[in-house]
C-alpha cells in the first residue's frame, strides 16, 4: 500500500469516525449516519484506497446496515425522533437494478457484440469514406465518427478502436507533421465529447438520469439527446478547428486504407440488426413511450437466445462499471432519504449567490473534480447536493432541477486536461504520439469552452425546451 | 536476454535492438550456462523474461539444447525463443521448432530491420499472451495490435 492510499484508508476512517462522535446541530441521527457513509466514500474514491467499485458496493452495504429498517440500527417499526424513517434495504439493493443499470446493461451487450464482430471497425471504415484524404478533412471524419460510437459504445473502447484506425495513418505522415499530434488528440477527445450526447454516452449521465428519475422526472432518452446533442456538435467543431490552429498539417494529403470486410454469418447480421433497431427505438423514445430500459432488454435478449452473445461474453461485460453507478446512485438516496444533503446546502446561504453563478461554480467544481477523479464518482458526489439546492428553492423547480443535472453531468465530460483524466485520454498518451503538455494545453482549452457553452446553454437554448 | 559467444556479435545485436530497452531490460550472456543461470535470477526476483535471441553454436552446451530445456520448465515456457545463426544444420533447426517451439529463425549476418520487426512482434505477442496491462508498452511495441487488444479484451473501462 503505497502513501497517497494509506493517508486515504486514515482520513477516510477518520471521516467514518467523526459524525459517529460529534454531533452536528440540526442534523438528524441517520443524518449523521450517513455522513458518516458519505465522507468514507467521498476519500476512498478520491484516494483510490480500494477500487471505486468497490467503495460503491461498500456505500450499498455500509448503507444497509445503517439507513435500512433491516440493518443493526434501526428496525422496521422505527420512526426516530427526529422523523427518519428507516427505508427498507430493498431500496438500496434495487440501486444494482435500476432502470439506468439496465439501460447501460443493454447498452454493454450491443457494444461488446458489436466488437466481436467488428462492427465497430467496420462502420468507421464506411462513414470515414466520405471525408477524403486531405488532414483537416479526414480529421473531423475521424471526430465525427469517434464522438457517434461513443454516444451508443463506452468512451474507451471507441478510443482503443480508433487508435487502430489511426495508427497506421499517423504513421505515413512525415515525422514532426503537428497533424500527427493533432491526429492523435481528436480522438480521445472526440470520444469524451461524444459520451455526452446520449444517456448511456458514458457513467456520469446514469448517476444524473437516476437522481434526477428519484425526483419523480422522467428522462426520456429522446429528450437527453435534444439537451445535449448540441453541446457535442458545437463542443466537436469548436475542438476541430482548436486542433487545426494548435497543430496545423504540414501537408495537403494523407495516405488513408479504409478497405474492410463485414462479416457475413447469421450472428453477424443478427448484431448489425438488434444495433439498428435498439439504437432507432431509443433514439425515439418519446414518440413510441417505450421506456429506454425496457428497450435496452431486446439487445440482451435477442442476442443471448441466439448465442450470439455467448456465456463467454457475458462474463466479459464490464460489470464493475454498473457496481460503480448503482453506488453512486445508492449514495444520492441515503443522502437525500436522511436529510443530509438538504442540511448540507443548508448550511451555506446560496441563495444569495444567484442561480448563474451556482451553476457556474458546479460546472468549475465538477471539471476540476472529474480532471483528478473518476467522473463518474464526482458526479456522485456533487449531484446529491445540487439536487437538495434544487428543491429547496435555490433554482426554480423541475426546470432548476434538469439545468443543474445537465450541468454536472456534462461538466464531467469536459475534463481532459490529463492522461489521468479519462481513459480515452490515457490510451491516446501511451501511444507516444502526443506528449502530455500538448494534452493539457488543448485540452484545458476545450474544458473552459466547454464550461462556457454549457452556461449559455442554461440562459438560453434550454429554457427554449424546457418550458 | 542474448546469448551469444562472440563479443563482437553480441554487442551488435544488443545496439538493433536497443531501442527496446526504455521498457525491456537486455541482458546478455556467453554461454547456455551463464544464460540458466541469469534466467533463474530473474525469475527468482520476480521479474519476467519475454524473449531470447540464441545463437547456436556455443562453449559448452549449444543454443538449440538450452532452448529445448527453456521449453520444457513451466516456468520458462512462455519466453519468445529464437535462434540467430549461420551454422544450425538443418536436424538442430527441426528440433528447435519442434522440442522448442522456436518462433523465429534469423540467418547470420542479419538485417537489423528484420531483427528489430521480429523482437517487436514477439515482444508484443508475449505481452498480450501474459495478459499484463499493454499500456506501458504501446509506444514501444506493435501500438495497434496492442490496442486492439485492448478494445476486445476491455481491460480498460469508462471510469
Amino acid at each position: 500500500m503505497n502513501k497517497t492510499k494509506l493517508s486515504g484508508l486514515i482520513l477516510g476512517l477518520i471521516g467514518f469516525c467523526l459524525p459517529l462522535v460529534v454531533t452536528f446541530p440540526g442534523l438528524s441521527g441517520a443524518g449523521h449516519f450517513a455522513m458518516s457513509i458519505f465522507l468514507l466514500a467521498a476519500v476512498f474514491w478520491m484516494f483510490e484506497v480500494i477500487p471505486i467499485y468497490s467503495t460503491s458496493l461498500l456505500v450499498i452495504f455500509l448503507q444497509i446496515g445503517f439507513l435500512s429498517s433491516e440493518g443493526f440500527i434501526f428496525d422496521s417499526a422505527a420512526i426516530t425522533a427526529d422523523g427518519y424513517s428507516p427505508v427498507s434495504y430493498i431500496q438500496f439493493l434495487a440501486t444494482l437494478a435500476d432502470p439506468i443499470i439496465i439501460l447501460f446493461l443493454g447498452g454493454f451487450v450491443l457494444a461488446d457484440a458489436s466488437v466481436k464482430y467488428d462492427f465497430d471497425k467496420y462502420l468507421t471504415k464506411i462513414l470515414l469514406r466520405p471525408f477524403g484524404s486531405k488532414p483537416a478533412l479526414l480529421m473531423l471524419g475521424l471526430m465525427l465518427v469517434t464522438a457517434s460510437l461513443s454516444g451508443f459504445m463506452s468512451n474507451t473502447a471507441t478510443t482503443a478502436m480508433m487508435i487502430t484506425v489511426i495508427i497506421p495513418i499517423v504513421a505515413r505522415m512525415q515525422k514532426g507533421d503537428p497533424a500527427r499530434i493533432g491526429i492523435a488528440l481528436s480522438v480521445p477527445f472526440a470520444a469524451n465529447i461524444g459520451g455526452i450526447a446520449t444517456p448511456i454516452g458514458t457513467p456520469p449521465n446514469a448517476v444524473v438520469i437516476a437522481a434526477l428519475n428519484q425526483q419523480e422526472m422522467n428522462i426520456q432518452f429522446t429528450d437527453w439527446i435534444i439537451y445535449a446533442l448540441p453541446i457535442t456538435v458545437i463542443m466537436l467543431f469548436f475542438t476541430w478547428f482548436l486542433l487545426l490552429k494548435l497543430f496545423p498539417p504540414a501537408t495537403t494529403q494523407v495516405q488513408i486504407n479504409l478497405e474492410t470486410k463485414l462479416k457475413k454469418n447469421v450472428h453477424a447480421y443478427l448484431v448489425y440488426s438488434v444495433f439498428a433497431i435498439t439504437v432507432v427505438l431509443w433514439v425515439t423514445e418519446s414518440l413510441h413511450g417505450i421506456r429506454s430500459a425496457i428497450i435496452a432488454l431486446i439487445p440482451v435478449v435477442v442476442l443471448t437466445l441466439s448465442s450470439s452473445f455467448d456465456k463467454q461474453d457475458i462474463r466479459k461485460l464490464p460489470w464493475e462499471v454498473l457496481w460503480l453507478i448503482a453506488g453512486g446512485i445508492a449514495l444520492g438516496i441515503g443522502m437525500k432519504e436522511t436529510g443530509l444533503a438538504e442540511w448540507m446546502v443548508g448550511s451555506v446561504g446560496w441563495d444569495q449567490l444567484g442561480a448563474i453563478l451556482l451553476l457556474l461554480t458546479f460546472a468549475v467544481v465538477a471539471l476540476f473534480m472529474s480532471n483528478f477523479l473518476s467522473n463518474t464518482v464526482t458526479a456522485a458526489l456533487l449531484i446529491p447536493l445540487a439536487i437538495s439546492m434544487a428543491t429547496s428553492g435555490v433554482f426554480e423547480g423541475m426546470f432548476g432541477l434538469m439545468m443543474v443535472g445537465l450541468v454536472i453531468a456534462i461538466s464531467c465530460s469536459f475534463a481532459m486536461v490529463l492522461p489521468i483524466s479519462t481513459p480515452p485520454n490515457a490510451i491516446a498518451q501511451s501511444t507516444g504520439m502526443i506528449e502530455t503538455k500538448h494534452m493539457a494545453l488543448a485540452g484545458l482549452i476545450v474544458g473552459i469552452a466547454g464550461i462556457v457553452l454549457v452556461l449559455i446553454m442554461t440562459q438560453v437554448y434550454w429554457p427554449l425546451i424546457l418550458n | 536476454m542474448v546469448v551469444e559467444d562472440e563479443a563482437e556479435v553480441l554487442n551488435s545485436i544488443v545496439r538493433d535492438i536497443e531501442l527496446f530497452e526504455s521498457k525491456f531490460h537486455i541482458e546478455m550472456a556467453d554461454t547456455a550456462e551463464e544464460a540458466e543461470k541469469i534466467i533463474e535470477d530473474i525469475l527468482s526476483e520476480g521479474n519476467f523474461i519475454g524473449l531470447i535471441l540464441c545463437d547456436h553454436v556455443l562453449p559448452g552446451k549449444n543454443g538449440v539444447d538450452l532452448l529445448v530445456e527453456l521449453h520444457n520448465d513451466e516456468k520458462t515456457r512462455g519466453i519468445k525463443k529464437v535462434l540467430i545463426t549461420g551454422q544450425a544444420g538443418l536436424e538442430d533447426t527441426v528440433k528447435a521448432v519442434n522440442k522448442a517451439d522456436l518462433k523465429h529463425y534469423i540467418e547470420k549476418p542479419w538485417k537489423k530491420a528484420e531483427l528489430v520487426d521480429t523482437c517487436r512482434r514477439l515482444l508484443t505477442d508475449y505481452v498480450i499472451e501474459k495478459g499484463m496491462n499493454v499500456m506501458p508498452y504501446m509506444d514501444t511495441l506493435d501500438a495497434e495490435r496492442l490496442a486492439d487488444h485492448l478494445r476486445q479484451n476491455k481491460d480498460l473501462t469508462d471510469r
